[in-house]
């Protein structure tokens, strides 16, 4: 056992020494680093090195969590959780964590990300190639962010495990107008399949193509979203998988297990595999994570489950523990059967929209909501690019939307960008019926 | 809760030690935090989470540009370390345009915000019971409400500034927050709402609020609106904006553009841009308003949730008239965007933790009040929407194309409100929002809230609000 794998067991001792009838403790010793910068210049580089135990305990279904940061006395912190856990009321939701002795997938992260010091270089190979697509004015603006962490799990129900967990990911934005913009994202969780040249040749290809727009009439498009928007769609819906969030009634997936709720080309799964940057090999129970199919051609399979929700929902776990609510961890939707070129090109007259932000629901429940495409927005007409746009708003139903997908391309790209593309996903590109478009009067 | 976890002698080494490199300013930050969460899932107890986090950066500025590093290990090796990796971070940057700070008098000093009821001394039990009254009388009024989350958030925040100019400044801010979240049905139909509330002090927060009387009134309020709410017939009216409205409006449309950071590009491929750019249509003096729009962003406003004396560089805390009259009056500033741009520094520049950034932030924003009454504000509206709170809102990375849907909203016929309006939207742009301004009442109120901005993302505490507002003839549906 390493020395930081028996300091977690020691935290998860003390609190079972005090009483407390289950205790999970999971220290992550984390190395990140980040390069931002903007107008083709490194602004900052931020350094981060975090060491970090989460401890859930838990006396008669008292549920009682802290984050220890501090390590000069453990001993205090536990027993103060503890009295916590005693004063604070039962659960009666509350269904026990995994238990058990499990076997779990090798860590595979890379310890290149670990030892990578100076990242710059990679910063400038976006810039230059986004620079390259799109013309000598361009002018960008983006992060680098590395992730390498150690992370050490003991629970007194069995688990007693250690993972590493690695992921680089660039995020590049080319203007090569002031109202003319594309964005790029390359994610990784090895340095060597990293290719930051990928994320700005795009972004500068399409900052190319977004010049001269015009404001865009509302109306009922088909669309094509690229990975990049869609990344951000299923951001929503992860969400809304998390049975969590639908015992709040902040899904539109609750009360719907079994039935269809999206096009039969439609596969969605939580997996997150050594190529994500999600990588992980158990959630925060201990439990081993694997691929849980979420939606299965057009039909909800299951929500996203720790021990505890399993248990109310009468089924099992999917391996998706966070601290106290299950949550995604990387979302892949299924490759489908035609290429995104022939995609394009057979659509006769619609959108096709690049990258989107703000997405806001009226009503969770109903799936009501707005989201503000950004970058390039175009018009297609025969499959030809007729018109930039600008100004316009997708202003419809997350239920509607995942009914009318038309198709599904065979290419995928990793995505995750900033607050908007996440958790991290697997995306193709997607075809979308009679999308309502909305613009400002 | 014990908040005695700040060495401020470890900080004095770091800056000291960063001090002997070649550099051309350097500052040492350090933050302690006792936070506690409390997660009421309908009537049940979810979790309390305590978290007790501490630990300092610092800041390095040398001639080939900007490094940043932090921890939460408070030894020599690791303040050595942190100083190392952001001095070497700094000298990778190799910029070919140099970054600067504006000059700025060095500040020595202490503030605190007083609690009159310390939450050190509410126990845990207490703080349960607090919610689960609010839920109780929620429960009691014969709604059906089958989904409510109810939570409570509480820090206690020991900060210790120090920079190589001198500065050496103490502070402590205790603060407390709510976040409700409820679904009523009605005959099958969900309709939902939330509310965020914030405040700088301590327990007595909850002498302030009147959350459950407030929980009350919009479960009321979205029930009545699923039995009798009707959709507007779409076209121009006037619309009277509630203060969540004006606030939220206030906050997109006005706070976020004028953040200098933005105007110059450093948050191009997140949050975005602004409208207003050098030798654009909109720069410091440009109209975007009726003459009586005056927004201002104050952090002066005691025990509001985004309070501060001096921000995270060690800047004095002002109100900043951000549109005045109606014109583009002042952006909001930090140190290096004051160079930038050839101004002093507003005090602007804000991080949620030890190991984050500041960056530019709004604090409490909000248009400044005139003198008309809420009956005369109604009074002159021949037909017309009262929009008195918004669900879903949003708006483009420019902020100038935005969108408010109204959640609980009324018809105004000859002056009078009359039915609840289901779900009514107004979806404009900046300037046409703040032209259509012809009337403001006397009362600011405030709602609380979490912007989000930076990367990683630094959710700030801030007021937005405002009073009632009149836009004439604005295109509603």
């Amino acid at each position: 056992m390493s020395e930081m794998l028996a300091k977690t067991e020691s935290v998860m001792k003390k609190g079972i020494s005090l009483g407390a009838d289950e205790v999970i403790a999971k220290t992550t010793l984390g190395r990140y680093r980040q390069t931002r910068f903007s107008n083709n210049e490194i602004d900052i580089s931020v350094a981060w090195n975090d060491y970090v135990t989460d401890v859930m305990l838990i006396w008669k279904k008292r549920v009682a969590a802290t984050q220890i940061r501090n390590f000069q006395n453990i001993d205090a912190t536990m027993e103060h959780l503890f009295k916590l856990a005693k004063v604070s009321k039962e659960n009666p939701q509350y269904g026990g964590v995994a238990k058990g002795n499990f076997k779990y997938a090798k860590s595979t992260a890379d310890k290149a990300l670990r030892d990578l010091e100076d990242p710059s270089q990679y910063v400038e190979l976006a810039i230059n190639t986004a620079i390259e697509e799109a013309g000598p004015e361009t002018n960008t603006g983006g992060i680098l962010f590395t992730k390498f962490e150690e992370v050490f799990l003991s629970s007194s129900a069995g688990p007693t495990v250690q993972d590493t967990r690695s992921a680089i990911e660039l995020s590049i934005r080319a203007f090569s107008a002031i109202d003319a913009s594309g964005h790029g994202v390359e994610c990784s969780s090895t340095l060597k399949n990293f290719d930051p040249s990928k994320a700005g040749e795009k972004a500068g290809k399409i900052a190319k193509l977004a010049k001269n727009p015009k404001q865009g009439e509302a109306g009922k498009y088909d669309v094509i979203f690229d990975p990049l928007f869609w990344g951000s769609l299923l951001g929503s819906y992860a969400w809304m998988s998390s049975a969590f969030n639908v015992m709040i009634q902040m899904s539109i997936f609750a009360n719907k297990i079994g039935q269809k709720v999206a096009s039969d080309i439609v596969t969605l799964k939580d997996k997150p595999a050594a190529y994500s940057i999600a990588n992980r090999t158990f959630d925060d129970e201990g439990h081993p994570v694997g691929e849980t199919t979420i939606i299965d051609g057009g039909i909800l399979k299951t929500y996203l489950h720790n021990t505890s929700t399993a248990k109310l929902f009468k089924t099992k776990t999917t391996g998706n523990a966070g601290l106290v609510a299950p949550r995604a961890w990387n979302i892949e939707m299924d490759a489908g059967d035609v290429c995104r070129d022939d995609m394009l090109n057979d659509l006769k007259r619609g959108l096709y929209l690049t990258n989107t932000w703000y997405t806001r629901f009226q009503n969770y429940a109903t799936g009501d909501f707005s989201t503000l495409p950004r970058d390039g927005i175009f018009l297609i007409e025969n499959g030809e690019i007729q018109q930039s746009f600008k100004d316009l708003r997708v202003s419809d139903n997350a239920l509607k939307i995942l009914g009318n997908i038309a198709q599904v391309s065979k290419e995928r790209q990793h995505i995750h960008w900033w607050e908007d593309a996440n958790p991290p996903s697997l995306c193709p590109y997607v075809h979308v019926k009679d999308v309502q478009m909305t613009k400002p009067t | 809760m014990n908040n005695k976890l700040l060495d401020k002698d470890l900080v004095d080494y770091t800056l000291e030690y960063a001090k002997n490199k070649k550099i051309e300013f350097a500052e040492a930050r350090a933050q302690s935090q006792n936070r506690e969460g409390i997660v009421l899932k309908n009537d049940i107890l979810e979790a309390y989470s305590t978290v007790v986090d501490s630990g300092l950066c610092v800041r390095i500025l040398t001639e080939n540009g900007l490094g940043f590093a932090s921890t939460n290990k408070w030894t020599r090796e690791e303040a050595k370390d942190i100083v190392n990796t952001a001095f070497k971070m700094a000298n990778s940057a190799k910029r070919k345009t140099k970054i600067k700070f504006v000059e700025k008098k060095a500040v020595k000093t202490k503030w605190k915000v007083q609690q009159k009821k310390k939450i050190e001394d509410i126990s845990p039990e207490a703080k349960i019971d607090k919610l689960m009254e609010i839920d109780k009388t929620l429960t009691t009024q014969g709604i059906n409400i089958p989904a409510r989350m109810l939570s409570c958030s509480i820090a206690l925040t020991q900060k210790y500034f120090v920079n190589s100019e001198g500065a050496v400044i103490s502070s402590f801010i205790p603060s407390i927050g709510m976040y409700n979240f409820i679904t009523v049905v009605e005959n099958g139909k969900p309709e939902q709402a939330y509310k965020q509330y914030g405040y700088s002090g301590g327990w007595e927060a909850h002498d302030k609020w009147k959350v459950a009387e407030d929980l009350v009134r919009e479960a009321k309020a979205l029930q009545k609106l699923i039995k009798e709410g009707k959709a507007v017939s779409p076209g121009n009216m006037d619309l009277v904006c509630g203060p969540e409205v004006v606030g939220i409006a206030a906050h997109e449309s006005c706070g976020h553009p004028m953040e200098a950071d933005r105007i110059l590009g450093r948050e191009m491929s997140q949050a975005g841009k602004s409208f207003i750019y050098k030798d654009g249509s909109f720069w410091i003096g440009t109209k975007i308003g009726s003459d009586i729009v005056t927004i201002i962003d104050d952090p002066t406003i005691k025990n509001s949730y985004g309070y501060y004396e001096y921000d995270d560089e060690g800047i004095k805390a002002r109100p900043r008239y951000l549109y005045k009259k109606g014109v583009i009056n002042e952006f909001l500033h930090n140190r290096e965007t004051a160079a930038k741009i050839g101004t002093k520094s507003n005090g602007a520049s804000r991080a949620i933790n030890y190991d984050r950034e500041a960056i530019v932030r709004m604090a409490n924003t909000f248009v400044q009040p005139r003198d008309m009454s809420e009956d005369e504000i109604f009074e002159d509206v021949k037909y017309g929407i009262y929009m008195k709170s918004f669900t879903e809102w949003n708006i483009d990375d420019r902020r100038f194309n935005q969108r408010y849907v109204g959640r609980e909203a009324y018809l105004i016929e000859k002056g009078e409100l009359t039915i609840p309006i289901a779900r009514p939207i107004i979806e404009t742009t900046t300037k046409t929002f703040w032209t259509a301004v012809d009337a403001i009442t006397k009362t600011v109120v405030f709602d609380s809230g979490t912007c989000g901005k930076g990367d990683p993302m630094q959710g700030m505490p801030v007021y937005l609000g405002g009073p009632m507002i009149r836009l004439r003839g604005v295109f509603v549906k």
